[in-house]
């Protein structure tokens, strides 16, 4: 893509007693929506913090269009944040929260003023412009927050799960003024977040953080296709994971024997020999049901335990002979040809090639 | 439910009692204040405001009421300006001995007002600072930081905790962000805190009196006035002096709840 | 507090920190160590001298007047703990649990007033209200009772203390009891508590920190306070306070004062120590 903007040189954070951030190696790319992701306490907000300068690496740099950053104080970079908590300024009308930055960087009342008006205007709240941050609604007051950030026209933008305080309606219509504003203005966007449909849905590349570490780094389609590990397989979409040792290997598959039967599954990226231990995932929604025993190399024989409705989408949970979970994915009008009466006595199918072989870390 | 009606008028008049018993003296006072008799009784005597004429044409009570003035005003700035410190260090930093740091602030309501008068009046005369309008200024100022600070403390837990942080994040520097987004929020109780010092300054006697010599403030003069016979100048200057504490506490409280009044902004 | 950038040595923080330190030391620790030095000290012909010597304190731990005062003190200042703890707590009760949220806010709003307004005054007020052809004296001539003594007794003494203490029990009780778990409540009437015995059984253990506090306060007060005994009670038997006062004041003795002071602070620490532990003292057994 681009030229990287900000290096993660191999950064570490410890608290005390704990470590916050293992170690951290990666770049953050000129010009793209990076979503950093994870579950609670996984360090990513404390990466973003080191970012900002409010949190001090232990060890390692961090370099920001190749300057290193350790040492900078945090009103000294040019790292704007917006808060999940959105910190507005109580005692300041929206114009004058929006005109904070500026009032700190010296710029006169008067640009100051127009700059911010500006922005209230794109952001289409400039009818606020006078009004007590307390009058605003949770909508109203993202965009203050947000406008308040980029009048500084930074290079880069942080952004700390700044959705999270929002209705669910107001979250997409957010996501998609957010992606625009990105594409638009072209700054780089380095977005923190717990929920996979947000980072997924807005971001070029995603950072998927686990226990301090960094557990996948890729497109969105990448890791949803091709999980690299157990951790991330878990973690992102519905995915359905066997384990086993392999049985045999071929040119380009194997059969990995398990629990619930043998199955094929393609030789790739990651080496296999046999008798070893490996692990491989299909997604939910690549698996196919039937009334009676499909032809093919992988089936299980399962009995329906729920379905789930979101939308249009429905999941079911089936259960095998030997008790292992699977997860089927489709849509509603599809699901409506089957008769799932016979509860019992459902077939599942998948192609060798829809299983992806996990990394064993 | 009969029980519970009855029992409801009974505990309403209770509180009734309670609060009759906590302003009797104060209405007290005001009614006597106004009274002809010498000796305050009833059947009253006839409207009178002799008492007030009295008080306003005597030198000393118009002495001691600028000393207590001064001594108020200055006391609030100083104890005020210390409790802001001490509640912004408490909020803002962790560090060691920070446990006896709060200690040294929070002690002095607790120990005896005629203790701290006769420590007071040694260790100032010792240092050869006793008897002067800063000697008051300067115990009153330790008696009341107390207050500032809880005051003050309470006003900082209602600030959004990356308020602060979310300043420097946008080119403030820790002067800069203490000025621009720490005061304009402390505002109302900082407000609240002067006043609140100023009241209780005000209407302290035990240490003013052991230690003010001859810079006498007004409660010093209602003390010497009490410790004769009886007088009912007393009361009209209590009247005063009620008139003026409750003016500055109900201000305190006020500032200190303006939180819910969206008008006040600051 | 979220965790902030602190650099090894911050003028900043230290210009924040220091005023309290260097204040407090001067006029706070100082004042209150040079009065326990000065405890030692010697007088001779009405002038202090420094010096080391115990005599202070074995002429006035050996007085029998100054055990009696002791004892005295604490007997008045436990009657008094007792009194605003139960004259308060049916006012208390009533503003807790029958008033509205906003009458509560009134009524607390009332009461701080009293307590940063002149003692003296009010004590002065009493004193004319209570005295042999006061106010009080006069209403029960009508109905054809007293006259009855009232100043100079203990009674006198206590209604003086009432007036010093009581605001803030009420306040501090209704404010503990205010702040309960009252689905507790209703769980044990549902369980077939009795209404009264709800307040034994659950309101009092549920409020015990916040009315030990209270009691706590209101013992300090009354222990430390001079004006009430002196101008109310006549000072008959004179508490530890009015000791310090005499000595200082007329005596000069300022030595001996001390000791009655750091006597005084002692017993204070005692029993606001015993009280805490007390009042946060988990169950046997419990972490």
């Amino acid at each position: 893509m681009s030229a990287p903007l900000v290096i993660f040189d191999k950064v570490q954070k410890h608290f005390d007693d704990f470590v916050a951030v293992k170690e951290l190696d990666f770049e953050i790319r000129e010009g793209e929506f990076l979503a950093i992701m994870g579950p609670s306490g996984c360090g990513k907000t404390t990466t973003l913090r080191m970012l900002a300068g409010l949190e001090a690496p232990t060890t390692g740099e961090i370099r920001l269009s190749g300057q290193v950053m350790n040492d900078v104080r945090p009103h000294e970079r040019d790292t704007p944040l917006v808060w999940q908590s959105l910190a507005l300024f109580p005692f300041l009308s929206a114009r004058e929260n929006v005109e904070f930055g500026l009032k700190m960087g010296g710029v006169d009342k008067a640009e100051r003023k127009e700059r911010a008006l500006k922005w209230l205007d794109k952001m289409q709240i400039l009818e606020f412009a006078d009004r007590d941050i307390s009058t605003l609604s949770g909508g109203q007051k993202q965009r203050v927050a947000l406008a308040r950030s980029l009048v500084m026209e930074p290079q880069i933008l942080l952004l700390d799960e700044p959705l999270s305080a929002l209705d669910a309606h107001l979250v997409i219509r957010m996501q998609a003024v957010l992606t625009d504003l990105q594409r638009e203005l072209g700054i780089t966007f380095v977005y923190v977040t717990h929920s996979q449909s947000e980072a997924f849905a807005m971001a070029d590349r995603v950072v998927i953080m686990g226990e301090g570490e960094i557990a996948q780094i890729g497109t969105p389609k990448d890791i949803y296709r091709a999980p690299a590990n157990q951790f991330v397989a878990e973690f992102v979409g519905r995915n359905n994971i066997l384990s086993g040792t392999v049985a045999e290997l071929a040119q380009d598959t194997a059969r990995i024997t398990t629990p619930s039967g043998d199955f094929m599954v393609p030789v790739n990226e990651v080496s296999l020999s046999q008798g070893q231990n490996a692990s491989f995932v299909i997604s939910a929604d690549l698996v196919h049901i039937a009334m009676a025993k499909p032809d093919g190399e992988n089936t299980a024989h399962c009995r329906l335990i729920s379905e789930e409705f979101v939308g249009s989408m429905v999941t079911l949970f089936l259960e095998d002979a030997k008790g292992h979970e699977f997860k089927v994915q489709m849509q509603e009008r599809e699901l409506s040809s089957f008769d799932l009466k016979s509860s019992d006595n459902i077939w599942l199918s998948w192609d060798t090639q829809s299983a992806h072989v996990l990394n064993e870390s | 439910m009969n029980q519970g009606r009855t029992l409801n008028v009974l505990l309403t008049l209770y509180v009734g009692l309670i609060f009759a018993f906590v302003f009797a003296p104060i209405i007290f006072s005001l009614i006597f204040s106004f009274n002809s008799q010498r000796f305050p009784t009833i059947p009253l005597g006839s409207f009178s405001t002799e008492w007030y004429q009295k008080i306003l044409s005597d030198a000393d009570v118009w002495e001691a009421a600028l000393n207590s003035l001064i001594v108020s005003c200055s006391t609030a700035i100083i104890a005020t300006f210390l409790g802001f410190c001490t509640a912004y260090s408490d909020y803002r930093y962790n560090f060691r001995f920070k446990g006896p740091y709060l200690a040294l602030i929070l002690l002095p309501p607790t120990i005896p007002l005629i203790i701290m008068a006769l420590a007071m009046l040694a260790w100032f005369s010792k240092i050869g600072m006793s008897g002067q309008i800063y000697s008051i200024i300067i115990a009153h100022s330790v008696l009341t930081a107390p207050f500032a600070m809880a005051v003050i403390r309470l006003r900082l837990n209602q600030m959004d905790p990356d308020l602060e942080a979310a300043a420097w994040n946008l080119g403030g520097s820790e002067w800069a962000t203490m000025r621009h987004v720490i005061i304009p929020f402390c505002k109302p109780a900082i407000a609240s805190g002067l006043f609140l010092t100023a009241a209780v300054s005000f209407d302290e006697f035990a240490v003013s009196w052991f230690v003010s010599g001859l810079n006498k403030t007004l409660p010093v003069i209602i003390l010497e006035i009490v410790q004769g016979n009886i007088d009912p100048q007393v009361n009209a200057i209590g009247t005063f002096v009620f008139l003026i504490s409750m003016t500055l506490v109900v201000l305190a409280q006020i500032f200190f709840a303006s939180r819910q009044l969206k008008s006040i902004r600051a | 507090m979220p965790t902030k950038p602190v650099r090894k040595f911050s003028l900043y923080a230290l210009t924040w920190r220091l005023p309290i330190i260097v204040w407090q030391f001067v006029f706070f620790v100082g004042p209150v160590l040079f009065m326990v030095a000065m405890s030692f000290f010697l007088v001779k012909n009405y002038r202090m001298t420094e010096a080391f010597e115990f005599v202070n304190w074995t002429k006035m731990l050996s007085r029998g007047y100054f055990w009696d005062s002791y004892w005295y003190t604490v007997m008045i200042a436990t009657a008094s703990t007792v009194c605003a703890m139960l004259l308060a707590f049916p006012a208390a009760f009533a503003l807790a649990f029958r008033a509205s949220e906003t009458t509560r806010r009134w009524a607390i709003f009332l009461l701080i007033i009293p307590f940063f307004t002149s003692y003296l005054v009010r004590t002065f007020s009493w004193f004319v209200i209570l005295s042999e052809s006061g106010v009080v004296n006069a209403m029960l001539g009508y109905i054809g009772l007293g006259p009855y003594t009232m100043l100079n007794t203990n009674f006198g003494t206590l209604v003086g203390y009432m007036t010093l203490t009581l605001p803030l029990v009420v306040i501090l009780q209704t404010v503990t009891m205010a702040n309960i778990d009252k689905t507790l409540i209703e769980a044990a009437r549902n369980l077939g508590c009795k209404p009264l015995a709800t307040i034994w059984q659950v309101i009092i253990p549920l409020s015990k920190t916040g009315l030990i506090i209270a009691a706590i306060f209101c013992f300090i007060l009354s222990f430390g306070d001079f004006v009430a005994p002196f101008y109310l009670g006549g000072s008959q038997e004179p508490t530890l306070p009015i000791l310090i006062l005499d000595t200082t004041k007329s005596g000069q003795q300022w030595p001996r004062a001390a000791v009655v002071a750091i006597m005084m602070m002692g017993t204070l620490f005692a029993v606001a120590f015993a009280g805490i532990a007390l009042a946060y003292r988990k169950r046997k057994g419990a972490k």
